[in-house]
């Protein structure tokens, strides 16, 4: 569904992320962990074409990405809920949910999502008048995820869901996020905690300096050393 | 200090300040998207004056390269307005692509889109100069057709007389007003148009085609600017290429005292000075071209953020 092929991703003359190839198939969890700065962000910001690789390829549905921008990435099915949850906060917590869904024509479709989103995260319910940027961290992080979920994506970018959320919310994100990929969607999951992750992930992928340095499957890597090390920093 | 001196005036500034505030519109939306001011939207003013004047008059009289030559057609006024503001739609487009574009995909200083912004307005005016001549045109009296020039009623007595060009003013301003408050707060490309407005990143995650979207606030803008070039035109005369930029500079006078960015500040903004011209005593109505300075000058004392700037406001 994903494939990266030899990227190289760079700001200016800084090189942030060298030579990563990897995938993502469909139905999958997988999870890209790393320290900070090690360029996890980055490699999702490619994906959803904020930046363009220096070098490598970027394929999604079976069709390279280059030469697109963003919006019609979404259109191929891609949902990215970025990092530091960037909700519009001028606007209400309703607009921003529909926004989510501004590539969809399905009305009905769409009002149904709506539902599932306030049944998910019933606060974003009591609060959907209210301007996004008034909404406590944890509520925003809320609605940037159940943003990104109201376009239905085929595949879903989440940059650090659990950042900033208490764990009992946290625990709450990952079951919903399990329970979303149990219904079809495909996830690629960034996060700092490295266990949730690796737990809730079919398979995972482990960054240092840009380089991916291990990958496989998420419950055998678990253990590793060098995962233990990227986990701790 | 009669009831008839108070309404008069009334009617007065409210007509120029409607014009006012579609004009600063203008800025205000582009401001919005992309934090700078486009320094040709003065230019575009002044073209739309000068695209509607040769619609509907059909010719330039007697200076500049097309001196003696006639449009094969003419329009009736209101739809020459219409077309001279489509017209100066598209040169607002022309602006984004020549102007801002090709610096904000270099990732360029803010500064430097404001000085390219500033040379397409040169350019726009000297080719205005250049086709028609600098000298000062005038609508014939029949331009709105069989409509009388002038309403006039009494009240307590004494006549107060409103200019059906007033009227026109009035009336054009308060339906863009309108319109462009359901766009943005009634449909669904009003709401993309907000979140681009407030981070271009996350509203092109969201599949909002933000270049359509800047595309399309210039055709906006360039559209409140030609409109508002054609309705001072039509009211006062085409004073020459560069009447436009006189009403710019008040024009930015308005955004700055409504508060830079926001929509209903630029409303306000342009009633208050339009407002304050209209009030002011005759026996200083040579300092007319201040008042907007002067209002400007001890508003920013009092809030230096404007009017209606700095606070939870939306931008858009
Ligand atoms: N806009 C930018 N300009 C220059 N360098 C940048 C920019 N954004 C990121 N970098 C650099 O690229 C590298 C990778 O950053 P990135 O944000 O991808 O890390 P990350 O793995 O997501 O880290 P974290 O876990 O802290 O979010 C870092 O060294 C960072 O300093
Ligand atoms: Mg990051």
């Amino acid at each position: 569904m994903l494939a990266l092929d030899d990227v190289t991703l760079a700001y200016g003359p800084v090189v942030a992320v060298e030579g990563v190839s990897l995938t993502v198939e469909q139905g999958e969890i997988v999870t890209l962990i790393g320290a900070n700065g090690a360029g996890k962000t980055t490699i999702l910001r490619a994906v959803s074409r904020l930046i363009k690789p220096r070098k490598g390829s970027v394929a999604f549905m079976g069709r390279d990405l280059a030469g697109l921008t963003p919006d019609k990435v979404v259109r191929l099915g891609l949902a990215h809920s970025p990092e530091g949850r960037q909700v519009l906060a001028r606007l209400s917590v309703l607009e921003n949910l529909e926004l989510g869904a501004y590539v969809r024509s399905d009305a009905a479709g769409v009002a149904e999502d709506l539902e599932r989103m306030f049944g998910l995260f019933p606060r974003l319910r009591e609060r959907q008048r209210q301007a996004a940027g008034t909404l406590s961290g944890g509520e925003q992080q809320m609605l940037a995820i159940a943003r990104a979920l109201m376009s239905r994506p085929r595949l879903l970018l989440l940059d650090e869901p659990s950042l900033g959320l208490a764990p009992i919310i946290v625990e709450e994100i990952f079951e919903i996020i399990t329970a979303l990929n149990r219904e079809g969607t495909t996830i690629l999951l960034v996060e700092q905690n490295a266990h949730l992750a690796m737990q809730a992930a079919h398979r995972a992928y482990v960054l240092e300096a840009g380089r991916l340095v291990v990958s496989g499957d998420a419950r055998a890597l678990m253990d590793d050393e060098r995962v233990k090390r990227a986990y701790l920093g | 200090m009669t009831l008839a001196w108070f309404l008069q005036n009334l009617l007065n500034g409210l007509s120029m300040g409607s014009v006012y505030a579609i004009f600063a519109l203008g800025y205000t939306l582009v401001f919005s998207i992309l934090g700078i001011i486009n320094f040709a939207h003065g230019a575009v003013f002044t073209l739309g004056a000068y695209l509607t004047y040769l619609l509907s008059v059909g010719q330039f009289g007697i200076n500049g390269l097309l001196a003696g030559w006639q449009l094969p057609f003419t329009l009736p006024f209101p739809l020459a307005l219409l077309a001279g503001a489509g017209l100066s739609g598209l040169a607002g487009m022309a602006v984004e692509r020549l102007a801002f574009k090709p610096l904000r995909a270099r990732q360029a200083d803010a500064l430097l889109a404001l000085v390219s912004s500033l040379g397409v307005a040169l350019i726009l005016v000297n080719l205005i100069q250049y086709l028609f001549g600098a000298e000062i045109y005038s609508y014939p009296s029949d331009v709105l057709g069989s409509l009388p020039p002038a309403f006039i009623f009494k009240v307590g007595g004494k006549p107060v007389a409103v200019r059906t060009v007033q009227i026109v003013l009035f009336v054009v301003s308060l339906v863009m007003l309108a319109a462009l408050a359901w766009f943005i707060h009634g449909t669904k490309a009003g709401k993309a148009l907000r979140a681009t407005a407030e981070n271009q990143d996350t509203a092109s995650l969201l599949g909002i085609n933000v270049d359509a979207f800047i595309l399309g606030t210039f055709f906006v803008s360039g559209l409140l600017g030609g409109l508002s070039g054609t309705l001072i035109g039509v009211s006062f005369g085409l004073s020459g290429p560069y009447f436009g930029v006189a009403y710019g500079l008040k024009a930015l006078a308005v955004i700055v005292l409504g508060g830079l960015g926001s929509i209903p500040g630029a409303v306000l903004g342009g009633l208050v000075i339009g407002l304050g011209e209209a009030f002011l005593p005759p026996d200083l109505s040579s300092y007319k071209e201040a008042v907007a300075y002067a209002l400007l000058f001890v508003i920013l004392l009092v809030r230096p953020q404007g009017l209606l700037g700095g606070t939870t406001e939306q931008k858009v």
